[in-house]
């Protein structure tokens, strides 16, 4: 697991080679699915499926010693530092320490998944340091120890992941087709505090509904379709509309379905909402100028541009 | 009330009744079910034990002629429920033996009631047996909402098997698989047009009640489960029409199923031909076997006045349920609900 070129951290070594590491992860903007499934035992989890954005990211430079303890700036990202621990605990380097310096793009609290991906940051800036390569269901389960709950973009492959136990529920075993989104904030001035906003307690009826856009989620990424996927995206959000309304949502729907597109993915827990689109799309422009002054007569403003 | 053991058991029987998705011509999908009513009588157990309606005392009863009877006499078998099933004389010979065989009480009601038929002289027989005990629970399959909340799997299966669905065509009892079904596709395809297929002389869709010859079709009250707002076409297709289609599909493809099957394709195929580029899914709820002395033998049909020389090429469009009638009639029903388009007074009019 340690690579041999660095066996001076090891507990029985007084010997460190100090070598910086760094780590690097996207965002996310909204899922393209959040639910709860029965898994192969029947019981029921709460899963996700992130809407992957390279727009934004985290960065992390991690300059090791052996001081066993970890500084992480800023020093609020508290669920930094204990990622950093459970690495070093992967590791089993128990004198590790050092500094973890974060540098982020991502707004906090929207539902990009900041904290997500400043935790992967970290602990691939420290696997970096010790010429170590996470295996992406071992960074999963590392990330939602760290915050209780995780959003799933560590994974370069399309799952459908229980975020709250860290396992992936269904493996596609290929990457999301490729979407262009417009992203927008429905409310620029709120908030989510993702460990404080209670789970969705789902109605059995809905619980099938799942079921249906599981099936559906399936088809959409074996075929690679995306009017497909957007309808899923669209149907997920409007179940949980029920549990974290969104503002103005009904109204931006409307604008939406006028200009024709895929769907939409909202964040689950925080307030940006995308719009998808066929990157193929020969109207792609004209929709998107359609959208963004439909949007503006909202008071919603288009925050961003990306292709998955 | 489960073991590991007994839950494997369970879903494995479940599992030989599950649906196969057949390419039945053009753009036509058949979701053929060996039989259909096993899912939705397991949900609606499943759903009284998760909100403990039911304990291992209570005895199950329902009223039925036909499958759901069967259904729900396989079901409390594997979960080792009493059963009780209040039926009238369609239930023919081969079915009741069967539920009896499955340790069922089968209760016959002798005559039709003067208003609402034998399914009113079944709801009555079964009020009174409810009141001898407390321990019975009613599933009432026309108005539980488990039964069309049984259909996510299925429409799962539909949407993976296929993909984008433009129109969902079923026959109409009790409203669960069609009204299901639809329900859940429309949460992906909310403009995928659903199309009803009824008998002549059922409520279900205003037709005036008469005797019917077809059973698994029809009906002679209006089920809670039947959301007519969630209805585009209404087609009214006769016994003979149903079992001559039967015939054909089975002449056709090999596919040996009931009448009702057999009437889901005829509108389905019509229905594709009309609609060529659009994704057309019809719901075949149960295999042939029970009907290899009637739909499948010449002789029986004769002798009935069921016999057909020939299948109807298109159906006869209407404006209004009154005016269905003398063979398949089609009407655009519009989303609408039922008294939009019922009125009692004309409906009466019509019954004298």
């Amino acid at each position: 697991m340690i690579s041999s070129h660095n066996p001076s951290l090891h507990a029985e070594s007084n010997a460190i080679s100090f070598r910086p590491g760094k780590g690097r992860s996207i965002a996310q903007h909204g899922e393209l699915f959040q639910g709860q499934i029965e898994d192969e035992n029947l019981q029921l989890r709460r899963c996700l499926m992130s809407l992957p954005c390279n727009a934004m990211y985290s960065e992390a430079a991690f300059t090791p010693d052996t001081s066993g303890t970890f500084v992480v700036t800023p020093s609020y990202k508290s669920k930094v530092k204990r990622a950093a621990e459970l690495t070093r605990e992967h590791l089993k380097l128990p004198r590790l320490g050092g500094t973890i310096k974060v540098e982020s793009t991502i707004p906090e609290a929207k539902g990009y998944g900041s904290s997500t991906a400043d935790c992967i940051a970290a602990a691939r800036s420290i696997a970096d340091s010790v010429g170590h390569t996470w295996a992406e269901e071992q960074l999963a389960q590392l990330v939602v120890k760290a915050e209780v709950a995780s959003d799933n973009f560590m994974f370069s492959r399309a799952v459908l992941f229980a975020h709250r136990e860290g396992v992936v529920l269904e493996d596609y075993a290929q990457n999301l087709p490729k979407l262009e989104v417009i992203g927008v904030d429905t409310s620029e001035d709120s908030y989510v505090d993702t460990l404080e906003h209670p789970p969705a307690r789902y109605s059995w009826r809905q619980l099938q509904s799942f079921r249906t856009l599981t099936g559906a989620l399936r088809r959409a990424i074996r075929l690679g379709d995306i009017r497909l996927l957007g309808r899923v995206a669209t149907a997920s959000a409007v179940i949980n509309e029920d549990f974290l309304p969104k503002p103005r949502f009904r109204e931006v729907m409307r604008t939406v379905e006028n200009v024709d597109a895929l769907g939409v993915a909202v964040a689950h827990s925080g307030t940006v909402l995308s719009v998808l689109f066929d990157p193929q799309d020969p109207e792609l422009d004209r929709k998107s100028e359609q959208l963004s002054k439909g949007l503006r007569r909202l008071g919603v403003s288009d925050v961003r541009r990306f292709q998955t | 009330m489960f073991t590991s053991d007994t839950r494997e058991i369970h879903s494995a029987i479940l599992n030989l009744y599950r649906s196969r998705l057949v390419p039945v011509g053009g753009n036509v999908t058949a979701a053929v079910f060996p039989f259909m009513k096993i899912f939705p009588a397991d949900f609606c157990l499943r759903r009284a034990l998760a909100e403990q309606r039911i304990d291992s005392r209570s005895i199950i009863i329902e009223t039925s002629s036909g499958n759901m009877a069967l259904g729900l006499a396989i079901v409390s078998k594997l979960y080792g429920f009493s059963l009780t099933i209040v039926t009238d004389y369609a239930c023919d010979g081969f079915l009741r033996r069967r539920i009896e065989d499955l340790g069922a009480r089968v209760e016959m009601v002798p005559a039709p009631a003067a208003i609402g038929g034998y399914q009113q002289a079944r709801l009555d027989r079964l009020n009174e047996i409810r009141a001898e005990s407390e321990d019975h629970w009613w599933l009432n399959q026309y108005a539980n909402p488990a039964n069309p909340g049984s259909y996510g799997s299925f429409a799962a299966q539909l949407v993976e098997g296929v993909g984008h669905i433009d129109c969902l065509v079923g026959t109409v009892g009790s409203g669960g698989s069609l009204c299901g079904t639809a329900g859940f596709l429309r949460e992906l395809f909310p403009e995928m047009t659903t199309v009803a297929v009824d008998t002549f002389g059922s409520v279900l869709f205003g037709q005036p009640e008469e005797p019917r010859k077809i059973r698994g079709m029809g009906n002679s009250i209006l089920p809670a489960n039947l959301d007519h707002s969630a209805i585009d076409e209404v087609h009214w297709v006769s016994a003979a029409e149903a079992y001559k289609a039967a015939r054909t599909l089975h002449q056709k493809t090999s596919l040996f199923c009931g009448g009702t099957s057999g009437a889901a394709w005829m509108v389905a195929r019509h229905w594709a031909i009309k609609n060529p580029r659009a994704r057309v899914v019809c719901i075949f709820p149960d295999d042939g076997y029970r009907y290899t002395e009637t739909i499948y033998n010449d002789e029986y049909l004769l002798g009935q006045r069921l016999w057909l020389p020939e299948l109807p090429a298109a159906p006869r469009i209407v404006e209004h349920p009154l005016d269905a009638g003398q063979g398949w009639s089609c009407m655009q029903w519009g989303r609408r609900g039922y008294a939009e388009i019922v009125k009692p007074a004309e409906h009466a009019a019509a019954a004298r």
